[in-house]
This record gives C-alpha cells, sequence and structure tokens, in this order.
C-alpha cells in the first residue's frame, strides 16, 4: 500500500477500496494494528475484534473482486461503542466493570446493518459505564480508565462515547459508532476535534442498544467529516420492527455539492454565555465566515426551564432502566465514585413532576419546530470548554451540567446535531461549532457542516499520534 | 425537601457513608430546585404528555 490509508475520510478510501487501490484486507491489518498498539494509550478500546474484522475484511476483497461492490463503506474499518450488542462471544460491557463478562447471542440492529453495507467491525470502543447514566462528574468513570484525549494527554476525550471519539481522532479507525442521551456523541467529537452526529430520535433503530433513556437515546456516527457521517448514518438509518419507535419517514443522504447554496442560520441569545473564552472567540470567528455563505439571525427563545425538562426526563427513565442495577447494590461496583450513591437521590422525583415534565415536553416539540421552521440550522458552540483535565470535576451535585440550552432542546425533542471542530482552545485542544436542524432534517444540518468544512481546514488537522503505550 | 430525602434515607442508607448520604442530600435538593423549575410553569390542562399512549395490538 503505497499510500497510508490513516487520517483519510471514508469517502476516500472507499474510492481506493472500490478501484482496488487499497485492499480491505490491508486497510482491516493497517487499523487493527493501530488498535491494538495505540488503543491502550487512549484507553479507546474494550475489546479488538481482529477474528471477526478479518472475516468480513477478506469476505469484502472477494466480493469487490467478483464486482459485487455494496457501496461507500464496503470494506471500510469501524468501532462500535460498546453498549452495541456483538454476537460471536464478544464481550458488550455497557463499560461496567461488574458487567466485563456480559455477552449477547445476537447483533444490534446497527451492526446488522454495518455488516450488510460491507463495513468491518475492528473493535468494541471504550464508554463511561453505563452511559453516563449513574450521574458520572469526572473522567474516571469506565474500567477502561479516563478516555484520553488524542490532542493532550492530560485531558479527557470526552464522553460517554469515549473511545468512539478518541478512536477516530487517533486515526485508529476510519469511523464509530456511539450513542448520545444527552452530549454523549456531541462531547466526545467537540473535545476530540472530529464530526459527530446526533440523527433525530428514532431514525436509527436502538434495537441491540443498551438502553438509559428510551424516549433520549439515539445511535450516531463520528468521523473525520461531516460528510462521513452523511455516509454511514444512510447505511444505518431506517425503520426495524425490532424498534417501533423508529420513523418510517424514508431518508437518503444528499451528498450533492453546496458551492453557491445560501443558508439561513439562527444563533439562540446568550448560546456562548458563560462559554470559556476561547470558545466564545472562535464561536464569533465561525459567524463571521458562516454570514459569507448565509443569514445569521438572532433568535430569543420563551422562558422555560429547558434544562430541568430533559433532566427530569433522563433521570426517571434511567432509574427504572436500571432498577435493579441500582435497588441491588450492585452500583457500588461501578468504577467512578460518585456513581455509588447518586442514582438514589432520583427516588425523589415524583410522579406528577415527571409528568409535568413530559407537558412540558411537548411545548419545547412545538416551539423548537417553530423555531427551527424558519432556518436550516441553529448554530451554537459545540461545547462550553475545551475538553477538561483528567482530574477535574465537570459537573456539581446540585445543578448538573453547565447551561446547555441547545442539547437540552436537542435531546429533549429529538432534534438533528453535528458537530464539528472550529479551532483550538487551552492547552492545544480543539474547540467546535455545531447546527442542529429541525426533526428529521439531518441533510440540512448535514449540508451545513460541509459547507463550513469546505471553508475551513479544521478537519484535516491531526493530533501527533506516533508512539504506542 | 426534608421529607423526600427522609424517604430516600429510609431506603437506603444503610448501604451509604455519611459522606454519601451527604451528597444524595444534594442530589435530593437538586431534584426539588429541578421539580420547583417544572412546577413554575403555568399549563392548561389540554396540554398533555407528549407520550400519549396508543393501545397496542399484534398484527394483523
Amino acid at each position: 500500500m503505497s499510500q497510508s490509508p490513516v487520517f483519510l475520510p471514508v469517502r476516500r478510501l472507499a474510492e481506493l477500496v472500490r478501484s482496488r487501490t487499497i485492499s480491505p484486507v490491508a486497510l482491516a491489518e493497517t487499523f487493527l494494528d493501530r488498535l491494538e498498539t495505540l488503543g491502550p494509550t487512549y484507553n479507546a478500546v474494550v475489546t479488538v475484534t481482529g477474528e471477526r474484522g478479518m472475516a468480513q475484511a477478506r469476505r469484502a476483497e472477494r466480493e469487490i473482486a467478483a464486482g459485487r461492490y455494496r457501496g461507500p463503506l464496503h470494506g471500510i474499518p469501524y468501532g462500535a461503542k460498546d453498549l452495541l450488542a456483538t454476537s460471536g462471544g464478544i464481550p458488550t460491557t455497557w463499560g461496567a466493570a461488574p458487567l466485563r463478562e456480559q455477552r449477547f447471542d445476537f447483533d444490534a440492529t446497527v451492526i446488522r446493518k454495518l455488516e450488510e453495507a460491507g463495513a468491518v467491525l475492528c473493535a468494541k470502543l471504550a464508554m463511561v459505564e453505563l452511559a453516563g447514566g449513574m450521574g458520572y462528574r469526572q473522567p474516571h468513570a469506565s474500567f477502561t480508565g479516563p478516555g484520553i484525549n488524542p490532542w493532550n494527554p492530560g485531558a479527557w476525550s470526552g464522553g460517554s462515547s469515549s473511545g468512539s471519539g478518541s478512536a477516530v481522532a487517533a486515526g485508529l479507525v476510519p469511523f464509530t459508532i456511539g450513542s448520545e442521551t444527552w452530549g454523549s456523541i456531541l462531547s466526545p467529537a467537540g473535545f476530540c476535534g472530529i464530526a459527530g452526529l446526533r440523527p433525530s430520535y428514532g431514525r436509527v433503530s436502538r434495537h441491540g442498544a443498551m438502553a438509559l433513556c428510551w424516549t433520549l437515546d439515539k445511535l450516531g456516527p463520528l468521523c473525520l467529516t461531516a460528510e462521513d457521517c452523511g455516509l454511514v448514518l444512510e447505511a444505518i438509518a431506517g425503520t426495524d420492527p425490532a424498534d417501533p419507535t423508529t420513523s418510517d419517514r424514508p431518508w437518503s443522504y444528499e451528498g450533492a455539492d453546496v458551492a453557491g447554496r445560501r443558508f439561513r442560520f439562527g444563533v439562540i441569545k446568550g448560546v456562548a454565555t458563560g462559554c470559556d473564552e476561547a470558545v466564545r472567540a472562535n464561536f464569533e470567528r465561525s459567524l463571521d465566515t458562516l454570514r459569507g455563505i448565509g443569514s445569521v439571525e438572532e433568535v430569543e427563545l420563551p422562558e422555560l426551564p429547558w434544562e430541568a425538562i430533559t433532566r427530569t426526563i433522563l433521570h426517571v427513565e434511567a432509574a427504572s432502566a436500571f432498577e435493579d442495577f441500582i435497588e441491588s447494590g450492585k452500583i457500588a461496583e461501578l468504577t467512578a465514585p460518585e456513581d455509588h450513591y447518586t442514582p438514589y437521590a432520583r427516588d425523589a422525583i415524583l410522579a406528577k413532576d415527571y409528568v409535568k415534565a413530559l407537558r412540558l415536553r411537548g411545548v419545547m416539540a412545538h416551539e423548537a419546530d417553530r423555531v427551527l421552521s424558519r432556518f436550516d440550522a441553529l448554530v451554537g458552540p459545540g461545547r462550553a470548554a475545551v475538553a477538561p483535565g483528567l482530574e477535574q470535576e465537570f459537573r456539581s451535585a446540585i445543578r448538573g451540567s453547565a447551561p446547555d440550552v441547545m442539547g437540552a432542546i436537542g435531546n429533549g425533542a429529538g432534534l438533528p446535531a453535528v458537530c464539528v471542530p472550529n479551532g483550538f482552545g487551552d492547552r492545544g485542544l480543539p474547540t467546535s461549532l455545531q447546527f442542529m436542524g429541525r426533526v428529521y432534517e439531518e441533510n440540512a444540518v448535514l449540508a451545513a457542516a460541509r459547507a463550513w468544512q469546505a471553508l475551513t481546514d479544521w478537519h484535516l488537522r491531526h493530533p501527533a499520534v506516533n508512539q504506542p503505550a | 425537601m426534608e421529607r423526600l430525602f427522609a424517604l430516600v434515607r429510609g431506603r437506603y442508607g444503610d448501604r451509604l457513608t455519611p459522606a454519601e448520604l451527604d451528597e444524595v442530600r444534594k442530589g435530593v435538593e437538586g431534584v426539588v430546585q429541578t421539580a420547583r423549575a417544572l412546577r413554575a410553569v403555568r399549563l392548561e390542562s389540554s396540554d398533555e404528555p407528549f407520550s400519549p399512549f396508543i393501545p397496542y395490538r399484534a398484527d394483523p
């Protein structure tokens, strides 16, 4: 192989694979080796799935040689967040020490769809235990250790899809699958300087994925580029009888050239308030860039307790989803000390307050749709700060996380969003931009992100990744 | 708040250290603050929960 495939986007790798310039077997060997040797540096990997990956790579090679090309993911290696069930004796640990040996005898729908697309599963990737649902407040919240940021080994890679973020950023695999209940795709994407797409709720089947919150969980891709996110989403999206919450709205990726397109962007008033100085500065510069390809209009939202709505739903559903785990006291075996007790407080949430949150969710959804119907996307900082240090607490016991109105509304109302890099801040760590769209308008947010990446080169910058652990 | 905390302490207090119990107390304070924020919003009785119940029937 004359050209290194590391840090090549899926789109480019697909061209090379289809033209038989690069063989799927050679690709798998390259990335499996990086996962084995570099994965531990970032605490990114739970299980390298070498046997399965090589079998899939050999099959891809045979099929492509026979002229049976399945599409842009054919022969492309990937990693899956370790809450996705994988058959064949591969553990699915949910990031939790008590579940290290958990195995399922079936594949999650997403895994099955990626196999049908010809993708090559190379690893199950590290995650915050139970996807962060037990209330973790600092990075040491997984039995695999804190996710290490490839841009700065003293910084966190984000979570709960920690390994899904760092593995792409460090060039260990070209794409990964993560999940987001509130922040778990956008956080690692933003902190690691890559693209992460949170699809609309119901766009991707959750069958076979660990449930944290049935009405908030979404599965989505993390990649080097927004375009790659579209390619991957096309392979995994669609209705699934095994998950009745999946939407029956058909969807296909519209990857047309966006040159010359004019966008309508909205910015929630005060969206950058409370953000780090570098995040604010980079955000303002980003808006100046976006004014070159469209209009940027400030919008005001009504004063509603956005975060309280989504937080209540999250806490109640998580308490129920893990009822046995919590009641049995098994949470005492989790890694993060605060995960040993935080869930107990959720017993204090009264049923009528939960129902109130559900009623307010309707208000939220209608308001979000009213606002978003006027724009291609709302734009905001991807994260309020650069990645925290490994010993830094990032939530308070009382208020939870720092204000995150876009996250509260985006997840509470099931809206799509893509996070892409837009610069650097303190300690050489990436900052990011998010484009959030109307429900089911993944193509709009992806088009906006592609247009952004056509004007900038942040996505072409990669951390120095040289020495194995 | 105290009654809610007493409920939680009654259920789980025997498995928690004093420091952990103090943290749980802060968690209950957070729950109460959140509930206050939700209750501060007036809705009409016609504002239904956004997860409407749909009766289930297996095909056909």
